[in-house]
C-alpha cells in the first residue's frame, strides 16, 4: 500500500494536527507568554507625519524609565538596500533621531511593570518639534517643489525603473485603444494578532533570546544581530503561535531592536505588544498603487501592446528585508500577467512619502497589477463590442506553449490557462445576468484571470540584490528512539497548517503515521536556516526539503532494517512505517530500526552509516524560476444605484495549484485570500489627510470583511503538475487575494454599463460607486 | 492608581481579585488569572476575539471593565470542557477547516455556541449575519459558517 492509498499522505484532506490546541484556547502567542521580572514597553510615537525633532523631555523623576536613541549609542539603523541601479538608500533609526518621517514612528521607549503604567509615562513625555510640509500624495511626491523626506536625496523616490519597447506604431494599426487611470488604496494587512516582542538576555549563554511574532525567524535573527552588533550565534529567535501574517510579519522591526537593547541594558525581560491603534496608525503599509495604463488591441481583442506609468507609495523607509521597491520594480515584469503581450513600455516609481514603510502584502504587487490589467481589458472589450471572456481567451497563453517564456522573461511551468476560464464561464450563470440586465436590473458579471509566481528562488532574487537571496531550503529529520519522526524546518506556519502538511509529506515517503511525525518550526536554535514563509514558497520549498530528507533517511532505515531481516538492502522496501522484504511479508517496523540504532547497537550491521538516523537535506527546484499557479475568478455583483451598495451574489474560482498536498488546507488558503481580496475591492482603506494623518484608527473605521460580506464561494480545481517540483505542487498561498478586485470591479462596471458609469478607484465604496454614477449621468446631460 | 477588590466566579471557581478601575476584563482574565485563551484583537468591541460569557450571555471582555463585574459569573474558552454544544462545535470546526491561525477561534466558538442555542432554525444567511460580529482574517468564513450550520443540523436530527 502506498501512502497516498492509505489516505494520510500527499493529496489527503487530513484534518489539521494543530487544531486541538487552538480549539481549546491553548495556543501560545507572544502576548500569552510572560517571564518573572518582565517589564512592559509602551512607545512614544510621532504624532505628526513630517517634522524636525528638536528634543524629547522625559518625565521628571522617571528619566530612568524612558529611553531615546541617545541611550543606545551602539545600535545601528535598519537598512534594506537594493542592487538595482539608482536605488536611494534610507537609514531607519530604531528610535527617531533629528527627524520624524511618519505618524507612529517610534521616538522613545517607556518601561513599567504594566503596559498601562508604561503608557502613562509616554503620555508625560514632552516633544519639541518643528512641523514640515507632509508628503502625503505619491503623485506629487517627486515634483521639485515637494519637501524632501530624506534631506540629502535629490527627489522623493527610492527607485525608478523603465522598460522601453517602442509602442509608437500601435495607434496606426490597432482597432481599439483605451487608457485607464486607476488607484488602489493604502491598506493595513490587519492580522487579528498584532505584532509582539519579548526580549531577554541570557547572561550564561551571552545570548539575546527574542520571542517575536514573525514569519521569518532566521532572517530576523540575521538582521537583529547586525543592528545590535552581536554575532549570529548570540541571537535566538523564537516565533511561537502567530495569529496571522500575510506579509505583516515579514520584517525586522525597530521595536525588536529596541526591546532587545532594553533587555540587555536593564538585565530584565521586556515585552511590547502592539495594539490595534498602533497597527492602524503606525503600520498601514501596503497596496497603494497608481496606474495610467494604455492598451492596444486588434479587432479580435488580441493585445498589440501596453504602456504603463505606475507609482507605488513606498512610505518613508526601506524595510528589512524586502525593501521599498519590491512592488513597483515588479510591475513591469508582472503586467503581462497570463497573457501573450508582444510589446510593453513601462515606467515605475517607488515614491518616498511621509507614510509607514511599505511591506509586501499577500499577492504583493500582483493584486494591484491584476486589477489594472483586468479592468483595462474589459474596457477594451466594451470598446470592441466583444465579451470579457472572448478578449481573455484570445490572449491567454495556450497550453501547447507550455513551458512558456514571456516577453519579460518569466517562465510559466505548466497549465491550461484558457481552460480555467472556460470552466469559470460554465460555472457562473451569465445568461441569467443578461436577462436581469435586459429587465433593467443593475447586476453584472465580472472576470479576472491571472497567474501567480511562487517559490521563485536564487535565479530571480539575486538580480534584485535584496539583503538576502533564497537558496536551498533545508529540513532536518531525526528518528527518535521511540520511532517518532521529528521534522525540523526553518519556515514558519501561522495558519497554513504546515504541521499537518509536512507530516503528510513525511508519511508519503516513509509511511510513518502523521500522528507520529512532529514538525518543529519557529525557533532558530532548533531549525535549519531559512528565509522563512513568504512568496507562496513553503509548500514547494519546505515540502521538497522534507521529502528529500525523508528519502535520504529511508536509505539508512532500509539498511538497518535489512540487516535485522538478514537480507540484502536491495531486497527490502520502506513503506507503511515498516521495512519489508520484497519477496515475503516479513518486516520490521521503523520503530524497531530506531530502537536498534539507539538502544541495541550491537545488532547494527558493521557497515552501518555512522550518521545514524538524522539527516539534514536541502532542496531547490530546477529550474528555480518559480511555479506558476493560475486561476479564473468569476463573480456576479448587484449594485444598488440609490445607495451605492454592492452585493456579491455568486463567486466562482477555478484554480490550478498543481498537486494539492492537502486539498482542504489549499481551499482554506484560497478562500481566506478571497476574503482579503474582497476587502481590497470593497471595504478596506486607510485615508490620509493633507497633513499625512491616518484617518482610520479603529476597526470600526477600517473595515474588514465580515461573514455577511463574503459569499459562499465555489471552488474548482485543476491539478496540472509542475514539472519542476517534488510532487508537482505549486505555490498557491497568495492566489486568492489577487483576483477579487479585478473581477469585482469588472462585475460592477458590467452592471453599470447601461448607465455608462465606470468605477476606477479601490475600494468601490458606496461613495465611489455613487460618484461614478453621478459622473456618468451629469456627463450625459 | 487605586485598586479595587472584586469577587468573580470564573469557569466554576469563585475568586477574589484586585483590579484597577481602568482595567478591562480581558486583561484581568489574561494577566491576573492566566486564562490566555481569551484573545485581544481590537480593544474596541469590534472584532470579537475577546468574546466570553458573562452571566450566561456572550460579551466583549475588552470593553467590559473588570471592576463592573463584581459578583458576575464568567466563562472563558477554558471553561467549556463539559459542554456538549461546544464539543460538537470543536469537532465541526476541525472537520470544516474553520480555523487557521487560531487567534479568533476562542471568541468565534463562544459566539457560535450562542447562535446554536438561541437560533435552532437559523439558515445560512442568518448564521452569517449573527456571526458578523466576530472577525476572522484567515478563513474567509466558509468553514466557520458550515461548521455552525452542521451543528444546527445535527441537533435538529437528534432532537
Amino acid at each position: 500500500m502506498t501512502s497516498s492509498e492509505s489516505g494520510l499522505g500527499v493529496g489527503a484532506s487530513l484534518r489539521r494536527k494543530e487544531d486541538a490546541r487552538f480549539l481549546n484556547g491553548q495556543g501560545r502567542y507572544v502576548g500569552d507568554i510572560t517571564r518573572p521580572g518582565m517589564l512592559e514597553v509602551a512607545f512614544l510615537r510621532s504624532p505628526v507625519a513630517h517634522a524636525r525633532l528638536r528634543s524629547v523631555t522625559k518625565p521628571a523623576g522617571a528619566e530612568s524609565k524612558v529611553f531615546t536613541i541617545d541611550d543606545f549609542p551602539g545600535v545601528g539603523t535598519i537598512r534594506a538596500n537594493s542592487a538595482l541601479p539608482g536605488f536611494r538608500i534610507s537609514e531607519q533609526p530604531v528610535l527617531a533621531k533629528d527627524k520624524l518621517r511618519h505618524v507612529g514612528e517610534t521616538i522613545a521607549a517607556c518601561v513599567a511593570d504594566s503596559r498601562a503604567a508604561a503608557e502613562d509615562l509616554a503620555a508625560l513625555c514632552e516633544l519639541d518639534y518643528e512641523t514640515l510640509p507632509a508628503v502625503f500624495d505619491m503623485r506629487t511626491a517627486t515634483l521639485p517643489e515637494t519637501a524632501l523626506v530624506h534631506d540629502h536625496w535629490s527627489m522623493n523616490a527610492f527607485l525608478e525603473t523603465r522598460r522601453d519597447d517602442d509602442v509608437s506604431g500601435l495607434d496606426a494599426i490597432a482597432a481599439a485603444k483605451v487608457t485607464r487611470t486607476l488607484k488602489t488604496s493604502r491598506q493595513s494587512m490587519a492580522p487579528l494578532e498584532g505584532r509582539g516582542v519579548l526580549a531577554e538576555w541570557d547572561s550564561r549563554l551571552e545570548q539575546m533570546i527574542v520571542t517575536t511574532s514573525t514569519q521569518m525567524p532566521h532572517v530576523t535573527k540575521s538582521g537583529l544581530a547586525d543592528c545590535l552588533g552581536l554575532d549570529e550565534g548570540q541571537v535566538r529567535i523564537i516565533s511561537p503561535d502567530v495569529g496571522g501574517g500575510f506579509g505583516y510579519k515579514g520584517i525586522l522591526l525597530p521595536e525588536e531592536v529596541v526591546c532587545a537593547s532594553l533587555a540587555r541594558r536593564l538585565g530584565r525581560p521586556v515585552r511590547w505588544i502592539e495594539d490595534r491603534f498602533e497597527q492602524l496608525s503606525a503600520s498601514a503599509n501596503c497596496r497603494e498603487h497608481h496606474y495610467i495604463l494604455t492598451a492596444w488591441a486588434d479587432k479580435d481583442g488580441k493585445l498589440l501592446g501596453a504602456e504603463c506609468e505606475a507609482i507605488v507609495d513606498a512610505g518613508a523607509y526601506s524595510s528589512y528585508p524586502f525593501g521599498a521597491c519590491l512592488e513597483a520594480a515588479q510591475i513591469g515584469s508582472i503586467l503581462p500577467g497570463p497573457y501573450v503581450l508582444p510589446l510593453l513600455r513601462c515606467h515605475t516609481v517607488s515614491a518616498c512619502t511621509n507614510k509607514p514603510p511599505i511591506l509586501p502584502y499577500r499577492g504583493v504587487a500582483r493584486t494591484g497589477v491584476c486589477y489594472a490589467m483586468e479592468t483595462t481589458l474589459d474596457a477594451l472589450a466594451r470598446k470592441l463590442g466583444i465579451t470579457a471572456e472572448a478578449i481573455r481567451l484570445v490572449n491567454l497563453v495556450p497550453p501547447e506553449a507550455m513551458p512558456h517564456r514571456n516577453l519579460v522573461g518569466k517562465v510559466f511551468d505548466s497549465g491550461d490557462y484558457p481552460e480555467s476560464l472556460r470552466r469559470a464561464v460554465k460555472a457562473i450563470d451569465i445568461p441569467a445576468v443578461r436577462k436581469r440586465q435586459a429587465a433593467g436590473e443593475t447586476v453584472g458579471v465580472g472576470f479576472a484571470t491571472f497567474c501567480e509566481q511562487g517559490a521563485h528562488g536564487t535565479s530571480v532574487y539575486h538580480a534584485w540584490g535584496i539583503p538576502f537571496v533564497p537558496g536551498y531550503e533545508q529540513s532536518h529529520v531525526r528518528l527518535s528512539p521511540d520511532g517518532v519522526l521529528e521534522v525540523r524546518v526553518g519556515v514558519h506556519s501561522h495558519g497554513q497548517g504546515m504541521e499537518t502538511t509536512l507530516s503528510q509529506v513525511a508519511n508519503e515517503v516513509l509511511g510513518i503515521h502523521p500522528s507520529k511525525v512532529r514538525v518543529v518550526h519557529g525557533d532558530t536554535a532548533l531549525t535549519p536556516y531559512s528565509t522563512g514563509t513568504w512568496g507562496s514558497r513553503a509548500g514547494v520549498m519546505a515540502g521538497g526539503a522534507v521529502a528529500e530528507a525523508c528519502r535520504q533517511l529511508s536509505v539508512r532505515i532500509a539498511a538497518i532494517g535489512a540487516a535485522l531481516l538478514q537480507v540484502s538492502k536491495d531486497d527490502v522496501v520502506v513503506e507503511d512505517g515498516k521495512v519489508r522484504r520484497k519477496d515475503t511479508d516479513s518486516s520490521v517496523s521503523i520503530a524497531d530500526v530506531a530502537r536498534t540504532w539507539y538502544r541495541a547497537p550491537q545488532n547494527l550491521p558493521r557497515d552501518v552509516d555512522k550518521g545514524g538516523l538524522e539527516i539534514t537535506a536541502g532542496y531547490r527546484p530546477d529550474p528555480d524560476t518559480g511555479t506558476h499557479s493560475y486561476a479564473a475568478h468569476a463573480v456576479i455583483a448587484r449594485v444598488d444605484t440609490d445607495t451605492g451598495e454592492v452585493v456579491l451574489e455568486d463567486y466562482v474560482i477555478v484554480e490550478d495549484g498543481g498537486k494539492l498536498l492537502n486539498p482542504m488546507i489549499v481551499d482554506g488558503q484560497v478562500l481566506g485570500g478571497l476574503a482579503q481580496g474582497i476587502g481590497t475591492a470593497l471595504y478596506e482603506e486607510m485615508p490620509y489627510d493633507e497633513m499625512g494623518q491616518p484617518l482610520a484608527g479603529t476597526l470600526a473605521d477600517y473595515l474588514l470583511p465580515g461573514s455577511s460580506d463574503v459569499p459562499d464561494a465555489r471552488l474548482e480545481h485543476m491539478e496540472t503538475l509542475s514539472p519542476w517540483t517534488t510532487f508537482g505542487q505549486k505555490g498557491i498561498g497568495e492566489s486568492g487575494a489577487i483576483g477579487p478586485p479585478g473581477a469585482i470591479i469588472n462585475a460592477i462596471n458590467d452592471a453599470l454599463a447601461s448607465i455608462g458609469a465606470e468605477v476606477m478607484d479601490l475600494p468601490a465604496t458606496p461613495e465611489r460607486v455613487l460618484a461614478a454614477i453621478h459622473l456618468a449621468k451629469s456627463g450625459k446631460q | 492608581m487605586s485598586r479595587i477588590s472584586i469577587s468573580l466566579t470564573v469557569n466554576g471557581e469563585t475568586k477574589e481579585v484586585q483590579t484597577e478601575p481602568r482595567e478591562h476584563l480581558a486583561d484581568l482574565l489574561r494577566g491576573t488569572l492566566l486564562l490566555t485563551g481569551t484573545h485581544i484583537g481590537c480593544e474596541h468591541g469590534v472584532c470579537g476575539a475577546c468574546t466570553i460569557e458573562i452571566d450566561g450571555v456572550p460579551a466583549r471582555s475588552c470593553i467590559t471593565y473588570a471592576g463592573a463585574c463584581d459578583g458576575a459569573t464568567v466563562r472563558t474558552i477554558e471553561g467549556f470542557d463539559d459542554d456538549d454544544v461546544m464539543a460538537a462545535l470543536r469537532e465541526a470546526f476541525a472537520r470544516e477547516h474553520a480555523l487557521q491561525c487560531g487567534y479568533c477561534t476562542p471568541g468565534m466558538l463562544v459566539a457560535a455556541r450562542d447562535v446554536v442555542l438561541r437560533l435552532p432554525d437559523a439558515d445560512e444567511a442568518r448564521v452569517r449575519e449573527e456571526m458578523a460580529g466576530n472577525l476572522c482574517r484567515c478563513t474567509g468564513y466558509r468553514g466557520i459558517v458550515r461548521a455552525v450550520l452542521s451543528v444546527l443540523a445535527e441537533r435538529k436530527k437528534g432532537a
